[in-house]
């Protein structure tokens, strides 16, 4: 809600921003599970979207042909490796704090033992 | 709460906004008990801050911030808390 002249608009809090030219602040976290697991990096990228579908069902979520997982607007899963061992990136930006961070609890006691 | 057409669900998004002095932040990572703090910079507005003990990178621009957390999550979730009182949010 902003005052423009003598009247009050409620406007987008994006609009509202850049109205005041104040420039918006990005902040993203990134953290890396490493563990040991035999197969391809495919089959443990196919599980954790296997995961994901099943826990975070009220999020987006696509799976890209070059193995990373989206979920919601800005989680990120990568996974890396080679025959027997693993590491799994996972990176979300604040506005999805909720969901990066629960992900990365899950798939910390999932993956890694 | 309101849902995509795929039932998905549609958050409200919350703004961060400001610039971040860096000295405020380290003097604030002080406080928090964090130590071996390093400040190395990387051109006008960016710096990166390492954080030995913790496993920790933070780079810093003037419009963004990327805390790349390699240590326990509650080393992440202080370093996260300890950002957000330097800057402001909408």
């Amino acid at each position: 809600l902003v005052m423009k002249g003598s009247k009050l608009q409620l406007i987008d809090a994006a609009d509202a921003l850049q109205d005041f030219g104040l420039a918006e602040h990005q902040l993203r976290f990134t953290s890396t599970l490493a563990f040991d697991e035999e197969g391809p990096t495919t089959e443990t990228a196919d599980k954790i979207y296997q995961l994901v579908k099943s826990q975070l069902k009220d999020f987006p979520t696509h799976y890209s042909s070059d193995g990373s997982i989206t979920i919601s607007d800005s989680v990120l899963v990568q996974v890396s490796g080679d025959e027997e061992s693993k590491s799994v990136l996972v990176s979300w930006s604040y506005q999805d704090e909720d969901v990066g961070s629960y992900l990365l609890q899950l798939l910390k006691s999932e993956l890694v033992t | 709460t309101k849902r995509r057409a795929d039932g998905t669900l549609i958050r409200p998004k919350s703004y961060i906004w400001g610039k971040l002095n860096i000295q405020s932040f380290v003097d604030a990572l002080t406080k928090q008990g964090i130590t071996d703090i390093k400040v190395e910079s990387t051109g006008e507005d960016g710096s990166i801050i390492h954080l030995s003990n913790d496993d920790t990178l933070i780079q810093v621009e003037s419009d963004s911030t990327h805390i790349i957390c390699e240590g326990e999550e509650a080393v992440r979730t202080k370093l996260r808390d300890t950002l957000l009182k330097c800057l402001h949010k909408l």
